[in-house]
């Protein structure tokens, strides 16, 4: 007896609705338990940014440029502000480079539990969800205390930074790299060396270094796959070129180099920010030229009594020279671009910004083909994806 | 004559085919672990996860009665039934699903009945078992109890696909097709260990099995741990919650199931998870011995309730295996194992039990 085997093919239409899809949908088609094929259907939480971009005052644009990702709005906020700061060619004071370096890695680490907390769950490890949203409440509280909101900081404002580090602040932070170092153990034990999540992660979602600059990966993505590129090595900002770090770099360019990058990447970010706190120059945290235009009664109150700028009403509609900068950032998720053209009116005349999940977008698609169904999710959360960051 | 009634009613109310799988083990004790069991499975992963887990519906109680109140709404809420699906079909199938699960009920023996002194002792004479040379607490009496058992588990995975098929759904289809693959892994690995335990003790007997005084998993460890791993595969417990992974398939052959039908589809899991609990306390941990009666079958129970919530429990631990691995490792490395211990168990019966 002969027995014919049929090809099972199908589509599946993963999402938008999905617990595993995200703000997006995932078309695959499937030949038995292999990919074959996977559109991304992206766009759900576009947010014309861009768009919005011309219509507001370079002030106004400083938390709408943070919104795509909240999550690491420092860098969002960091980069486009470092791109006003070309056109209006103003030099920002020490300290103020300092405390960017500072907030920007306390932002990067508690970007990281996230991503490694929505990859535990997406292959089903629920503790690491619960850990990595639990302990990123611990940076969060510090960046709360430094600049007033857990999330959406608009803590960089063009010329510095809008508040200055208290002792009690470093107190947090030295505590909280204690606790820190002390959880990453037992993550390595429940999350890293843990048999599934090893297996899951381990040759899935392979990435060549060829393929990975072809793709147009980047951040940890990137590094995972041996090349090593960091803008805060290659084209050093804030304070970076002041502080010593190292750039963890992978060969082998599946998931669990992935992983094994932002792990690392957590305990440089842990070595800048100690040094900071040992480092950090004394000084002012706005550029002299915005300083002067604090009224003296404010600048007693707030700027000297409570190291917060406090500026003027017509600070928000200041009109830069006409000019055209770009300025990037080595965001959380990888490098992160602005280019802002100015007219000479309170307005940019065109704003761009390419995100690194953007860039993930075709790395994400390329990997799935030949994936196994269940590999989706692992390669998904393996790239820390993040679709509304994506979609601007 | 107030008395004789009392009489009556305890004579039909401690009577073992209704005792046993009516009130405990079987459906009303099952009912309460199965709120127990998801109550701890929640608080327990809590404790590990940096959190506190049920709380806010009774305080005192630890939030206890959190699982009362989600049952309770359960209940209340609207059952959707997808447009385009057999609608008898699809109300049936869930049922049928936890009638399949929860029928082994009536065979497991639980204990025994001692001639004298037992609030059972009655019923000593209409199950009688020579073999054993006692009575045995069981809802059906019958020396082939472990065989029985195993069938009606089998048919388990059978209603899963029913089920999958009758809703439709293309998620619930994929879930189906891995349950498919597994089923045929896991019944081949649990079927093994128990027929080489029944080989070592020249029996397919339960009861006769726990009366020799030995406990299975000191005679064959390996068909403890191979029937341990076939029960998580069986009842998609984490690391093998492969057939309902929810970031992949929403909930695998459930996905359409809503309000009480939804609660009867995830019930089925846990209670085949009780049986082969209780299968495996009689098997590998000395069921009752050396009790009997009433205390023999809590102590008997309580051996099953520990491994149930220990299968729960891996959940804050393990992640999910792909099914391809999962399939691999039972039959690569699991099955030899097994034939392991089939040899195992034909040398041990021969030269020791």
């Amino acid at each position: 007896m002969e027995v014919e085997v049929v090809p099972v093919q199908g589509e599946l239409n993963v999402g938008p609705q999905h617990p595993g899809s995200g703000h997006m949908r995932i078309l695959v088609k499937l030949n038995g338990d292999i990919v074959e094929d996977c559109e991304l259907d992206v766009g759900y939480v576009h947010r014309a940014v861009e768009k919005l971009g011309e219509n507001r005052n370079y002030m106004h644009l400083i938390p709408l440029v943070e919104r795509p990702a909240i999550l690491d709005s420092i860098h969002m906020n960091m980069g486009y502000v470092m791109a006003v700061e070309k056109i209006l060619n103003v030099d920002v004071p020490e300290r103020a480079l300092y405390l960017r370096s500072f907030a920007a890695e306390v932002n990067r680490i508690a970007s990281h539990l996230y991503g490694l907390g929505i990859l535990g769950i997406f292959i089903g490890h629920s503790t690491a969800f619960m850990w990595g949203f639990g302990d990123r409440e611990v940076w969060l509280q510090i960046l709360e205390a430094l600049t007033g909101a857990r999330v959406t900081n608009s803590y960089i404002i063009p010329g510095g930074v809008r508040r200055d580090l208290t002792p009690s602040i470093i107190e947090m932070t030295k505590k909280a790299i204690v606790y820190m170092r002390k959880k990453l153990k037992d993550w390595e034990k429940i999350f890293l060396k843990n048999p599934t999540i090893m297996d899951r992660l381990q040759n899935v979602g392979v990435m060549t270094r060829e393929q990975a600059i072809e793709w147009g990966a980047v951040g940890p993505n990137l590094r995972a796959s041996g090349v090593n590129f960091d803008v805060r090595k290659a084209e050093p900002y804030a304070a970076y070129s002041k502080l010593d770090f190292e750039i963890p770099v992978y060969k082998e360019g599946d998931g669990y180099a992935r992983t094994l990058v932002r792990f690392e990447e957590m305990e440089q970010s842990m070595r800048i920010l100690e040094q900071i706190i040992k480092d950090i120059p004394e000084g002012p945290i706005l550029a002299d030229r915005f300083l002067k235009q604090i009224p003296p009664i404010r600048m007693k109150k707030w700027v000297q009594g409570q190291g917060r700028i406090v500026l003027p009403g017509y600070y928000a509609s200041f009109r830069p020279p006409r000019g055209e900068a770009a300025a990037r950032v080595e965001a959380s998720r990888g490098e992160l671009f602005y280019y802002v053209v100015s007219d000479g009116s309170p307005k940019p005349y065109r704003l761009r910004m390419i995100t690194p999940s953007y860039r993930a977008i075709y790395v994400f698609k390329n990997l799935c083909k030949g994936a196994r169904y269940a590999d989706i999710v692992s390669i998904y959360g393996s790239l820390d994806y993040f679709p509304p960051e994506a979609d601007r | 004559m107030i008395g004789n009634l009392l009489s009556l009613i305890r004579f039909y109310f401690f009577y073992p085919s209704f005792f046993v799988v009516i009130i405990f083990p079987g459906l009303l004790f099952t009912g309460i672990l199965l709120l127990t069991t998801i109550w701890f499975e929640r608080k327990a992963a809590a404790r590990v996860q940096m959190r506190v887990g049920p709380y806010y519906a009774s305080k005192k109680l630890g939030g206890y009665l959190q699982l009362i109140a989600d049952a309770l709404k359960f209940v209340f809420s609207e059952v959707i039934i997808p447009a385009g699906v057999n609608e008898t079909l699809f109300v049936i199938a869930p049922i049928l699903l936890l009638l399949v699960s929860i029928l082994p009920f009536a065979v497991i023996p639980v204990s025994v009945i001692p001639q004298s002194g037992s609030v059972f002792s009655i019923y000593y004479h209409d199950f009688y078992d020579p073999n054993v040379g006692y009575g045995v607490l069981a809802g059906i009496f019958t020396c082939y109890n472990l065989l029985l058992i195993l069938a009606l588990e089998s048919i388990y995975p059978i209603f899963v696909i029913f089920l999958a098929w009758v809703t439709n759904n293309r998620f619930a289809i994929v879930g189906a097709v891995r349950e498919t693959f597994l089923s045929v892994s896991y019944d081949a690995l649990i079927l093994i260990a128990t027929l080489s335990v029944a080989i070592e003790y020249h029996t397919l007997d339960l009861a006769v099995i726990v009366q020799k005084g030995i406990p299975g998993v000191i005679v064959n460890p390996i068909a403890a741990f191979i029937f341990i791993v076939g029960m998580l595969i069986g009842s998609s417990r984490f690391p093998f919650d492969i057939v309902e992974a929810e970031t992949e398939l929403v909930i695998g052959p459930y996905t359409e199931y809503s309000g009480f039908l939804f609660v009867l589809t995830m019930a089925g899991s846990y209670v085949g998870n009780f049986i082969y609990s209780l299968v495996f306390a009689d098997l590998f941990l000395g069921g009752w011995y050396p009790f009997s009666g009433l205390p023999g079958a809590a102590f008997m129970t309580f051996k099953a309730v520990l491994l149930l919530f220990f299968s729960v429990f891996l959940r804050s631990v393990y992640g999910r295996y792909r099914i391809d691995q999962a399939l691999r490792g039972s039959w690569k490395y699991l099955f030899p194992l097994s034939l392991i211990s089939l040899i195992t168990g034909t040398l041990v019966g021969y030269l020791w039990l």
